[in-house]
């Protein structure tokens, strides 16, 4: 999370730039918020469970960011933290099983499809190539980069879709050929894992 | 009464606040609870799923909550709080946030159910969609196209009925105001009722809008026809279609209802129409009739009579009076900045002096009369058009006459493009724009209780009065021992008019035109049952208006063989007090005190007090002058006693309930009457309104007494008072029953309610039964018990009153002569067994024949 929120403090320009093109200019600073104040809570208090944890990071996600991020990034770890369960480990694929719950949650707030352009076009990917590498055996690590790069492509993917979910929908064509801020900020969060794991 | 919780959520808490405030703007009574949840933190735009959830935690009760959110993530932080507030019916809307807000802001405070109010706000919008939707342009059903009906467009009659005759000629919208209109057929499978009308004035604005009222809320599509009339069934969503179809007294209206609730609302229009839509039917037979013109019913006599509707029963003959046009637009003053929140003042308070005149009136009346002058009482407290007015003096710096005038032209506006009802309202509205500018320009003239603009005038002693038309308040304000007839040249049985000159028993024709025509000056004779107008009547018609003419009171009331009963007058000011006297009334039963409080922002002085009571003390040497001490609260609002506002006026803090927290009002009155009592050589008595309990008499009682007035009573006007009597006459010297409160509170009727005129009437046998034991009890201790209420007016009630043991009765003064004839030609032993008949009725119709009955035994 502390990898996360460096990564995106450190790209809030970048994140906001993208979304001054096709949405209301805040993403950026929103995310950065928000995870600043994850970080802050997890300094404040560590629970052990790793499920406590995570929840507390939606709860603060959907509290702070102010976005429509906030509910779709909180739900996400509320439903990563759920599937995870009250406990201290997790194997490899315990957490693809929870990232897995935690894209169904997206999806389940956000009703967004593939090419909607939205996060879920850098996420669903992410997810695919985190299980499918776990499948083959490989470990956490090397699932959650393969996991990262798949999120990459995805964010890459968005490039030239026409927005059809959020703010950006409401410029139509005009959306094509911008990334999607939020794409971007969930391969992000998939490089911030990697790390953190590989670490 | 239960209503949903409603939630806001928005971005930004100033929109969001902005809309709430604008929403409330609709609702003059209990809003329903709403949170808004807006913004993310500290000038954060944002939303909050967690501040969401606490909003609706925080609302939640019983009956559900709707929550409203703007865009984006609004709607995900809803959908996520709805899972962490873990409540029980939580509806998420998609309707418009400003006109969906409004409209279930609306709906909510009525005591809708939950999917009630949301249907009521996803539907918001097509009032928007029908006013922009190009001529011509039909119903396409895709996004973004004009869909007429929003939320009803699933219905499948809808799929192809669609008509789109706006295009051609025949169009039933007009051309200023191009609608969509669609009047699909009724389903197949539609319920179907036949409705004939008895009502005397068939299906005109008032039943219309009881339909509509009675349909609010029923989940049912009705469409309605005249029997044998042309043209297909019209849907009926709002009194307008009910209005096209025309139908009469003797039509028949076929309904047709579809929807889960088909069958109760074929049911509430059936029984709406059975009752005659809360019509009395005592109008003439002749009263078919609605519209105005010289053609309608009545037998041309001979002579040069003419024929209009009679609709208040009586003959008159005297000189006729012409109420000219109503005031003109006032000058326009322009206010300097720093005279202007003063000049806000003023008209706030002409606004509250005119909702003051109403209510005061309509204190007198019952019913139907009661209602409509309520209805110009809520018109001049109606916040939306005294702000319109303070919006005027403040911005643009107009004078108080000036922004009266243009803002209830802007309401008239309003109301007009709204549609249902406009012509209606429109007239109320105007009588009370006239009213607030004349208080304004003439505070004097229209003092509540100093019988209107015509008590200070030149006009004849007696006259009636020839008018286009009338405004309620017009009629209201008329004195009966002057103007002693009404005819005007519009107006129906069912007008306004109509109902208040037979409420205060002036003979009165309607649709009338000719009557114009005749110089003032000209004598006439007419006659309200039959409708005949004979202008400079020979001898014979006058003599023929003589018999009928109001039989004088001699001045001592007293049964045939000779028990006395004193007939008293009820008086309300000075001027009434004169009046009173000439009627040969034996004394004042309840002198009415509000008229000197009304409409002040201070508590009047000693001195005017004392004046004020000396004049008309004068009136009655050694006679029973009866004063009542004030009686207001939150249904009679005293600017200078600043009641909090109340859900339930009429079960508030009135009467005597004011002493408590303004006691110092109640003393300093007592010791004015006592003062003028001192001088004068009437025989003076207090009584304090609204007492409830034998701790609330003594508490009275003993006020009065230290004030030096030895002879103190109470006015008996609920049930518990009734009920206690033997027990409040240990402590008080007398006792005299309102029998309009009394029966409002014992049959738990809203007297200002039309709809239960016929629950409202003195004659149910709960109340005459506890008007039995009042006096039964009176009797056991041998203090007087009066009757002040328009029960003692009624002279066939006069009858069962004396019966049951009353010792006087109070009444308006121009009721004294039939009520002593009547009396005097009633044995004493008759009258008790009428009265004991009368109780032992079972409903009022009966408890009336029983009465009448007993008395000619």
């Amino acid at each position: 999370m502390r990898r996360f929120s460096a990564e995106v403090t450190s790209h809030k320009e970048r994140l906001t730039e993208l979304d001054s093109a096709i949405g209301d200019a805040d993403h950026g600073t929103n995310m950065a918020r928000g995870f600043q104040a994850v970080v802050g809570k997890l300094d404040e208090s560590r629970p052990e469970a790793i499920d406590a944890a995570f929840k507390s990071v939606g709860m603060t996600l959907v509290s702070t960011v102010g976005g429509a991020s906030g509910p779709l990034y909180g739900t996400f770890f509320l439903r990563f933290a759920q599937a995870l369960g009250p406990t201290s480990l997790t194997d490899a694929a315990g957490l693809g099983a929870a990232l897995r719950a935690g894209l169904g949650g997206v999806v389940a707030r956000g009703k967004a499809v593939a090419e909607d352009k939205t996060m879920y076009d850098a996420m669903a990917p992410a997810c695919d190539a985190f299980d499918a590498a776990v499948a083959e055996g490989a470990a956490a690590g090397a699932a959650a980069s393969a996991a990262a790069d798949a999120a990459d492509r995805g964010r890459d993917a968005t490039l030239p879709l026409v927005a059809r979910k959020g703010r950006a929908s409401y410029l139509g064509d005009r959306s094509a050929g911008h990334l999607d801020p939020g794409a971007t900020s969930t391969a992000l969060l998939f490089h911030a894992l990697a790390d953190a794991l590989n670490a | 009464m239960p209503m949903i919780g409603i939630v806001v959520v928005s971005h930004s808490p100033a929109l969001a606040q902005a809309a709430v405030g604008l929403a409330l703007e609709m609702v003059s009574g209990t809003a329903p609870r709403i949170e808004v949840a807006a913004g993310a933190g500290d000038d954060i735009i944002g939303t909050d799923a967690v501040r969401v959830a606490e909003a609706i935690t925080t609302v939640a009760g019983d009956d559900g909550v709707l929550v409203f959110t703007d865009l984006g993530s609004a709607v995900l932080s809803a959908q996520m709080a709805t899972e962490l507030a873990g409540v029980d019916k939580v509806l998420l809307t998609d309707a418009p946030f400003v006109e969906g807000l409004t409209a279930a802001v609306v709906s909510a405070a009525q005591g809708r159910a939950l999917h009630e109010v949301e249907r009521e706000a996803r539907g918001a919008l097509a009032a928007k969609t029908a006013q922009l939707a190009p001529e011509g342009v039909a119903d396409t059903g895709a996004a973004g196209g004009p869909a007429g009906r929003g939320a009803e467009t699933e219905d499948a009659t809808s799929q192809g009925a669609t008509s789109h005759s706006v295009e051609g000629s025949g169009s039933p919208a007009s051309p200023e105001r191009p609608r969509p209109e669609r009047t699909p057929e009724p389903t197949v499978d539609a319920l179907r009722a036949e409705v004939p009308l008895t009502n005397p004035s068939g299906l005109h604005a008032r039943p219309a809008g009881m339909m509509i009222g009675a349909l609010a809320g029923l989940d049912a599509r009705v469409w309605v026809r005249r029997e044998g009339g042309r043209g297909e069934p019209v849907e009926v969503t709002g009194t307008t279609a009910l209005l096209m179809v025309g139908a009469r007294k003797g039509d028949t209206v076929e309904f047709r209802a579809a929807g889960a609730d088909a069958a109760l609302a074929l049911e509430r229009l059936t029984t709406l129409a059975a009752d005659g839509f809360g019509e009395s039917d005592d109008g003439p037979a002749a009263a078919g009739q609605v519209a105005a013109g010289p053609t309608t019913a009545g037998p041309t006599a001979a002579g040069q009579p003419s024929a209009g509707v009679g609709v208040s029963p009586g003959r008159a003959v005297a000189p006729i009076v012409r109420r000219g046009p109503g005031p003109a637009e006032p000058a326009r003053r322009p206010m300097p900045a720093d005279e202007r929140e003063a000049e806000c003042v003023r008209a706030r308070s002409a606004f509250a002096g005119a909702a003051d005149f109403y209510r005061s009136r309509a204190a007198g009346q019952s019913g139907q009369s009661a209602q409509i002058l309520g209805v110009g009482a809520l018109l001049a407290e109606d916040e939306g058009l005294i702000r319109a007015a303070e919006q005027r003096i403040r911005e643009a710096g107009d004078n108080a006459e000036y922004a009266v005038w243009q803002a209830a032209g802007q309401i008239a506006r309003q109301l007009a493009d709204a549609g249902s009802l406009a012509a209606e309202r429109a007239t109320d509205l105007r009588d009370v724009r006239d009213r607030v500018i004349a208080l304004l320009t003439h505070p004097a003239d229209t003092a509540p209780g100093a019988g209107g603009p015509a008590a200070t005038d030149a006009r004849p002693d007696r006259y009636i009065l020839v008018a286009a038309d009338l405004a309620p308040a017009d009629t209201a304000g008329l004195d009966p021992a002057r103007c002693v007839g009404i005819v005007t040249a519009g107006g129906g049985p069912t007008s306004h008019t109509s109902i208040l000159a037979r409420s205060l028993g002036i003979p009165a024709v309607v649709a009338a035109p000719q009557a114009l025509t005749y110089p003032e000056g000209t004598w006439l004779f007419i006659d309200g049952g039959t409708g005949r107008i004979v202008p400079d009547p020979d001898e014979d018609t006058r003599r023929g208006a003589a018999e009928n003419a109001t039989l004088a009171f001699d001045g001592t009331g007293h049964t045939s063989d000779g028990r006395r009963i004193s007939l008293l007058a009820n008086i309300g000011s000075a001027a009434d007090a004169v009046l009173a006297a000439g009627h040969g009334a034996e004394g004042v039963g309840l002198f009415r005190t509000e008229f000197l409080f009304l409409g002040r922002t201070s508590e009047p002085t000693f001195e005017e007090q004392v004046a004020s009571y000396r004049q008309a003390l004068a009136e009655f040497p050694g006679r029973k002058v009866v004063i009542r001490t004030l009686d207001a609260g939150a249904d009679k609002p005293l600017p200078f006693m600043a009641a909090n506002p109340e859900d339930n006026p009429a079960l508030g803090v009135r009467g005597f309930r004011t002493a408590s927290a303004r006691p110092e009002v109640l003393q300093g009155q007592l010791a004015a009457i006592a003062e003028a009592a001192r001088t004068a050589r009437a025989d003076v008595q207090v009584m304090a309104p609204m007492v409830d309990t034998v701790e609330e008499a003594a508490r009275f009682a003993n006020a009065a007494r230290k004030a030096g007035l030895p002879l103190a009573g109470i006015m008996i006007e609920t049930p518990a008072a009734a009920l206690t009597a033997p027990e409040l006459f240990r402590v008080v010297d007398f006792v005299s029953l309102g029998t309009n409160d009394l029966t409002q509170y014992t049959m738990a009727a809203d007297r200002l309610s039309g709809a239960l005129a016929s629950l409202n009437d003195p004659w149910q046998p709960a109340v005459l039964r506890l008007i039995q034991g009042v006096a039964a009890a009176g009797q056991a201790a041998g203090k007087p018990v009066g009757v002040c209420g328009e029960a003692a007016s009624d002279p066939n009630l006069a009858v069962v009153l004396v019966g049951f043991g009353v010792t006087s009765l109070s009444m308006t003064p121009r009721a004294l002569g039939p009520v002593a004839a009547r009396l005097k030609a009633v044995p004493f032993a008759r009258c008790v067994a009428a009265a004991r008949a009368a109780a032992a009725a079972h409903d009022a119709r009966s408890a009336r024949d029983a009465a009448a009955a007993a008395a000619e035994a």
